[in-house]
């Protein structure tokens, strides 16, 4: 963990092991969570995340290792006892309630009255963006309404630790590049196929950053560009959609570099050049549609590569 | 355009008509003869014009017509409640408890009581239940007086016809448990609940439609069941059938005892659509 701060422990794992019958789901799990800490999981389908999760939540025991939450060792606790809430990745909306009787579900045995309940609902629903939504039924909500519903639902009880389970499959595909910029390098190339390229800082000046990328030349950066520093040797990332090779008398509508292609995959609809950049080492990825007309070019053959700096990641 | 939305529906005609023409014969046609026989003016083996209310003025005078429909309507809905009582737990651990390529053998095992007539299943009830029998036997053996229970004849009617329908009421509800959605107990807990609040808030609401169905599917045959009082009280508390079957078979008294009949049937309709209307929220409306 890069985190060095003395924020308090909140879950702590101690040599977590899971059984289901001889399958053996997790192994080892050790590491802690501070407070206030923003973790996620990641990894290939079926690696255990959602179990790890659901052993957090409650809804399976461990067949051995430690549990804490909160200094608390969550053994012999039942999963409505714990400080936690979960986000489902089904929602798990109760599709027989309203989204304020859903939102409210979880306050039956608080002490407060009517009205402060029902207060505290609105606040929650406006909180996610669904003010007004309250008497509307559960089951006339788009995906990620309902998935704004299931984190209300959640956030009302104020626990101490949120499990949101595969939270960004509801988000629309645009929607979900504009969030999940990756912050990392090695977040990047979990996400897909990334180019990377060596570059230098050459300033930093407020929200704009300037950096020489080898084979592509000085580009200015935005600030949004440039998650915060993660103490890696500065590289650009690019993803291999964003750049496009140019034929014939084509023009590049922003920046264009010159290159050579070096390795040549077909792949039916599309084929993916690997091309080193403007007579350096430095060799990105590109993926083309394959289109009457565009010949699939050969491996040697000197092409244009058109690429835009919105699309770079400075990654540091 | 016209021309073929008509053969359209000549050729939807002609492949329902073998079930239209059996609806329409076998029931229909009884039915209408029925309520027609209803307001004829009867006698002793005839019934003739004129039209006349008076076989329904009858029901109203004669306090018995009243106590029959009252207490039949009674026994249904016992024996509707305590089926239901009986059949929630079984379709509940069939379908939680049960492991999945199990459930299907679970479900059979249900069934096994249909293997043998209703008629020999009610005659094992007296030796379960008579004088000297089972229930009797137990007593004695731990020297309490003998209970003689088949002399009760509404109480043995009632637990015959829980019995028998049993299995009916427990597959709605097995297919409404299997719909809920396992999440949403986990949902449930995750937010406070303990398993039995969750159950209540959660469980039941989402499975009140199968609970419906089954109360509909127990309620309507037992209101005009014949053979249980005929065989288990001897005929001593005639219900509902047992009293159309004097009246039309015993007395020939065919108007009064379609009046009869028709009324029944307008009582059993407004008791399920009364019962339909209260839990309208629940039916309809989830995904």
């Amino acid at each position: 963990m890069t985190f060095s701060d003395d924020r308090p422990t909140m879950i702590e794992f101690k040599d977590v092991h899971k059984y289901y019958g001889d399958y053996h789901a997790l192994r080892g799990i050790n590491g802690t969570i501070k407070a206030g800490e923003f973790f996620s999981l990641l990894g290939p389908s079926g690696c255990g995340k959602t179990t790890l999760l659901r052993t957090i939540a409650g809804f399976e025991g461990i067949s051995s290792g430690v549990i804490m939450i909160d200094g608390k060792d969550m053994v012999s606790v039942p999963a409505n006892s714990r400080p936690t809430n979960m986000v489902f990745q089904s929602y798990a909306i109760f599709p027989h309630m309203t989204v304020e009787e859903n939102v409210g579900f979880g306050l039956r045995k608080d002490p407060r009255s009517k009205d402060e309940k029902a207060k505290a609902v609105d606040e929650a629903l406006q909180m996610v963006g669904l003010k007004g939504f309250g008497k509307r039924a559960a089951h006339a909500l788009s995906g990620g309404q309902r998935q704004r519903v299931a984190l209300a639902r959640g956030l009302i009880l104020k626990p101490k630790v949120l499990l949101l389970d595969e939270p960004l499959s509801a988000l629309d595909k645009k929607m979900r590049e504009h969030n999940r910029r990756p912050a990392t390098k090695k977040v990047a190339n979990f996400i897909g196929t990334m180019n990377f390229v060596p570059a230098t800082i050459l300033s930093e000046d407020g929200d704009k950053v300037e950096v020489e990328a080898k084979g592509l030349g000085r580009v200015m950066l935005d600030i949004a560009q440039a998650p915060e520093k993660a103490g890696e040797e500065p590289v650009v990332g690019l993803r291999p959609e964003t750049l496009t090779l140019l034929y014939d008398d084509q023009k590049a509508s922003e920046r264009e570099t010159d290159g050579v292609i070096d390795e040549v995959i077909y792949f039916g609809d599309m084929t993916y050049y690997d091309v080193y950049l403007g007579g350096t080492d430095v060799e990105v990825r590109l993926s083309m549609r394959n289109v009457p007309g565009r010949p699939v070019l050969d491996v040697g053959t000197k092409v244009r590569v058109a690429w835009s700096p919105s699309a770079l990641v400075l990654f540091r | 355009m016209a021309a073929t939305s008509k053969s359209e529906a000549m050729s939807g005609l002609k492949l329902i008509s073998p079930t239209a023409i059996y609806v329409i014969l076998l029931l229909a046609v009884p039915l209408a003869t029925v309520i027609l026989y209803s307001v004829l003016t009867g006698g002793r083996g005839t019934i003739s014009l004129p039209f006349t209310f008076e076989n329904y003025a009858q029901l109203l005078e004669k306090p018995v017509y009243g106590y029959i429909m009252l207490k039949s309507l009674l026994i249904a809905l016992v024996v509707t409640f305590i089926t239901i009582v009986l059949a929630y737990p079984v379709a509940y651990f069939v379908s939680f408890h049960v492991r999945p390529e199990r459930k299907s053998l679970w479900l059979f095992l249900i069934t096994i009581p249909f293997w043998t007539s209703y008629i020999i299943r009610v005659s094992l009830w007296f030796v379960i239940l008579g004088y000297g029998g089972v229930v009797d036997s137990a007593l004695a053996s731990i020297g309490l007086e003998p209970l003689n229970i088949a002399s009760y004849s509404i109480l043995s009617i009632i637990i015959v016809l829980a019995h028998a329908y049993a299995p009916f009421a427990v597959l709605p509800i097995f297919v409404s448990l299997e719909k809920v959605d396992r999440s949403l107990l986990e949902a449930g807990q995750d937010l406070g609940e303990s398993r039995w609040a969750t159950f209540t808030r959660v469980t039941l609401p989402l499975t009140m439609p199968g609970v419906i169905a089954s109360v509909l599917i127990v309620f309507i045959p037992t209101v005009g069941d014949y053979v249980t009082p005929k065989l288990v009280a001897d005929g001593k508390e005639p219900m509902i059938a047992n009293f159309i079957e004097t009246q039309l078979l015993k007395l020939n008294n065919y108007a009064q005892g379609s009046a009869f009949a028709v009324t029944s049937m307008v009582m059993v309709a407004v008791v399920c659509l009364i019962f339909i209307l209260l839990n309208r929220r629940f039916i309809g409306g989830q995904k």
